[in-house]
């Protein structure tokens, strides 16, 4: 052992060629035996898909021969996005996973490399075969994109915004595989989160949430589908295109394909955030306060600044894209659209609900355990301290939540004022007790899930918000379909979940005037009924709290 | 460059209410073979995560060769090779892409310098023949003897082994302490839990026992086994006729109990110091009841932790 080591110069994290972890992977994940298979198949379904296309473009549609290129690029796109976007995120989660399961983790962990090089190791290396299996299908879409014509920047926008969300994707998988236990949970959660991705979450943006499409390829394949398509067809979607808004974020007009990346890289950071403090420290939370409190008010500036710009031009409403598209078809007399008060109401309770999940998404990442109270406090005394520094994993996070709170509430009610306030609602003005009723559902839906996180913990926690937040809404269902006579009763038994009270807020600003009179008259008061409620069971549950912190303070003296 | 190969001040690692280490420091020079014993739960493995920069602890400072292991910690590595007990291999690799990689992650050179150092490791744990196989068809032996490979990989200064022979037959056992005999005599520092006392008694320089979070005693196995040993030992009194008056004699003194007479002989249980000892002894000889001789009942490392380990589950 005498013998001096010969050690290289550490290699920088970019170089992801040169990184031992994506190496590791090449060598295990492409293998002949397993990969070989799976090529084989891709290249026959590519193959497939490439000479199908430009044959029934000739033969069957008679395009020219720079229309038929084109028609397989989106289906080409379709498999590259089913391999990479799909099954390459369910990979990394389940394989982080299983890293963890086998227990070989923690020779990562002792290698002596930067935890960014771990994290890019890990981002590039577990779907290696899927990138493989994406470049392999990559020669079929340039050869069309060659032959179609299709100009090169609108190639290159979309297939940057295609690679930045599979790194997006790649990522939130290896944070759901850093957190998750089981392999297949893992896989499934994953590859849950990226199919709602592009089927459920861009209906949000329809609702005035603009921000979510751009976390999908959405945005940039309308804008450039024109010149991706037989150039007939492509004029039709031009056509459409002209139509509708291009990205634009408070005052800026933004393309489209530069957004999505700029959104994308944002949360990208974040998660990489997260991943990097977890191989940095085995046991801390994934976010810091200071950095959640950050990706909350992002979160509160994109959703504002993606719909505000729409609102006075009416695009917002979902009602406007309808007539856009479809209404002059439908009735070339029709004029002087106008959007319904529902919609708003939809729209401003549809912004309190993701307003109120980012707030508890981020309530869960950083309240402390009491284990990690005590072991702070140990630590804090050891120290010198009096106090748990408020940046500490280990300190309280109800000052955090309040702050990212008061964030909500302003985002929320900026939103419904500029919404209510514009041109389309004349007779409509937010009035204090909107605000108060803003603050209410905000503040004491955060700061009493918070209470009662960082006191009790998760497991109860997450039994108490499954018998609050569904139990009644399930019973009130229940009640209201058995007869009309018992819709109020429902109401006030389902103004007691969390989930809802951004709606019944949303009531009280823009009410509806064409619901039935029980319905009108149950809502406020069953709202204002529950607030009371919970003002009370905050503050109690605050108290509780405190004494929480004192009890685990004096604990650690011992 | 530090004195100590290892240095841990006031270490204390917390699970809830539960203390896994209490305020423990411990030195370790180089060049030592320092094992670390104790019954399960004694915060053994506790410590050794903290060592290995595995875990962060409530509080303490932990050094290896001089380098702080938090505010150093990718340094520390590079001086490190970690063996956890019963040690995981991933089941994809072949025995030479696992230590390949575990190379590459330590910048050993080239592919064809990496592949020497890889087939040097294998050639030492005598798995080389098995280079070309999977890690997943080796047996527990051969995979405790793999790992052993890919922590010496990098020509660590300090070795830490988490109970390195755990799951492994007696000729097993035998190779593993040769190959640590071994490599403690080319001089690297050798940090080693075991529950096979008796091997680390024969194998290590010095020797710490852990119970429920605090170091018991350390010191030479010698010295161990005498500060523990002094808690209670079994003495027996040879005399030339009846042993009964003995026994009334030792009635009701300090640190004397268990008293029992067969014959000629009287044996009691004492707790006290050597001087103490001495003293108890000395007067019994000269109480005129025929004394002939003493024995002492010398306890086994593995009796002494038997009751180290029993006294924990009673508390």
């Amino acid at each position: 052992m005498s013998e001096k080591s010969k050690r290289q110069a550490a290699v920088p994290a970019w170089k992801i060629w040169a990184n031992p972890i994506v190496a590791r992977y090449a060598r295990s994940r492409l293998r002949i035996t397993g990969f070989g298979v799976q090529l084989m198949v891709v290249m026959l379904i590519a193959g497939f898909i490439f000479f199908a296309g430009r044959a029934a473009g000739v033969h069957q549609l008679n395009f020219d021969a720079v229309g038929a290129a084109r028609g397989p690029i989106i289906p080409l796109l379709v498999l590259q996005g089913i391999v990479l976007l799909l099954l390459g995120t369910g990979q990394v989660a389940g394989g982080m996973t299983a890293e963890l399961d086998e227990g070989v983790l923690d020779y990562q962990r002792l290698a002596p490399m930067t935890p960014l090089a771990k994290v890019l190791g890990y981002l590039f290396g577990l779907p290696i075969r899927e990138w493989a299996l994406f470049l392999a299908t990559m020669p079929f879409t340039i050869v069309s994109v060659v032959q179609g014509e299709v100009p090169i920047h609108y190639f290159l926008q979309l297939y940057a915004v295609f690679v930045m969300a599979a790194i997006l994707y790649h990522l939130t998988g290896l944070v759901a595989g850093t957190v998750m236990k089981n392999k297949r949970w893992a896989f499934l959660a994953s590859m849950g989160m990226v199919f709602l991705l592009y089927t459920v979450i861009p209906q949000a943006a329809k609702f005035g949430l603009v921000y979510f499409k751009y976390l999908t390829i959405y945005p940039v394949l309308e804008e450039v589908l024109p010149f991706l398509l037989e150039s007939r067809v492509g004029m039709v979607m031009e056509g459409y295109q002209q139509l509708m808004p291009s990205a634009k974020f408070f005052g800026l007009n933004l393309p489209q394909y530069v957004f999505t990346l700029i959104s994308q890289a944002v949360l990208s950071f974040a998660m990489g955030l997260m991943l990097w403090r977890r191989w940095r420290k085995n046991d801390c939370h994934l976010l810091g306060k200071f950095s959640a409190v950050a990706i909350f008010a992002w979160l509160q500036a994109v959703l504002l600044g993606n719909s505000l710009p729409l609102v006075n031009q009416g695009d917002i409403f979902p009602s406007r894209e309808f007539d856009r598209r479809f209404g002059r078809f439908l009735d070339t007399a029709a004029e002087g659209w106008s959007p319904a008060p529902a919609e708003a109401l939809v729209m401003v309770g549809l912004y309190g609900l993701v307003t109120l999940f980012c707030l508890w998404a981020m309530i869960v990442l950083i309240t402390p355990r009491t284990d990690d109270q005590m072991r702070g406090w140990r630590r804090a005394r050891k120290f010198g301290k009096t106090g748990l520094p408020p940046l500490w994993d280990s300190a309280t996070s109800t000052p955090w939540t309040a702050m990212m709170a008061a964030m909500g509430v302003g985002g929320w009610y900026f939103f419904a004022k500029s919404l209510m306030e514009s041109r389309w609602y004349p007779g409509l003005d937010l009035t204090g007790g909107t605000l108060i009723a803003m603050v209410l559902v905000i503040f004491g839906g955060g700061l009493s899930i918070q209470a009662l996180l960082e006191a009790k913990g998760k497991k109860y926690t997450g039994v108490t918000v499954l018998l609050v937040g569904m139990v009644p809404v399930m019973i009130a269902v229940i009640v209201g379909l058995n007869s009309d006579r018992l819709l109020p009763a429902a109401i006030w038994l389902a103004g007691m979940c969390p989930l809802l009270w951004p709606v019944y807020g949303a009531y009280m600003a823009i009410p509806i005037d064409d619901m039935p009179r029980d319905f009108i008259r149950a809502v406020p008061n069953a709202f204002w009924f529950w607030q009371g409620v919970v003002i009370l069971l905050s503050g109690w549950l605050l108290v509780k709290l405190r004494e929480s912190r004192k009890a685990i303070a004096e604990a650690s003296k011992e | 460059m530090s004195e100590q190969a290892i240095e841990i001040r006031d270490l204390r690692v917390d699970y809830g209410d539960f203390v896994a280490v209490r305020d423990i420091s411990l030195r370790v020079p180089y060049g030592e073979v320092f094992g670390l014993v104790g019954p399960n739960g004694a915060g053994k493995t506790s410590t050794f995560k903290v060592l290995t920069t595995l875990m962060e602890p409530t509080y303490g400072e932990v050094s290896i060769a001089g380098l702080d292991i938090f505010e150093q910690a990718e340094e520390a590595r590079e001086l490190m090779g970690y063996m956890p007990d019963l040690a995981p291999v991933p089941s994809d690799l072949k025995l030479w892409e696992f230590l390949d990689f575990h190379a590459n992650t330590h910048r050993l050179g080239n592919g064809k310098e990496r592949r020497a150092r890889v087939d040097e490791c294998l050639e030492l744990v005598n798995l080389l023949d098995k280079s070309d196989s999977w890690c997943k068809e080796l047996s527990r032996g051969q995979t405790q003897r793999l790992v052993l490979a890919k922590t010496l990989l990098h020509r660590p200064k300090v070795l830490i082994l988490d109970e390195p022979a755990s799951g492994l037959d007696p000729l097993s056992r035998r190779e593993m302490r040769m190959i640590l005999q071994d490599l403690a005599k080319q001089g690297s520092t050798i940090i080693v839990s075991s529950h096979i006392l008796s091997e680390l008694a024969e194998m290590c320089s010095s020797i710490c026992v852990m119970n429920q979070g605090e170091l018991l005693a350390s010191g030479s196995a010698e010295e161990v086994r005498s500060q523990l040993g002094s808690v209670e030992r079994r003495l027996t009194a040879v005399v030339l006729g009846d042993a009964s008056p003995v026994v009334s004699w030792l009635e009701g003194r300090n640190g004397v109990s268990g008293i029992s007479a067969d014959g000629t002989r009287a044996s009691f249980n004492f707790v006290g110091s050597d001087e103490e000892q001495g003293r108890l002894l000395r007067d019994l000889a000269t109480a005129e009841l025929g004394l002939r001789s003493f024995e002492e009942g010398s306890s086994s490392f593995e009796e002494i932790l038997v009751k180290v380990a029993e006294g924990n589950r009673e508390s």
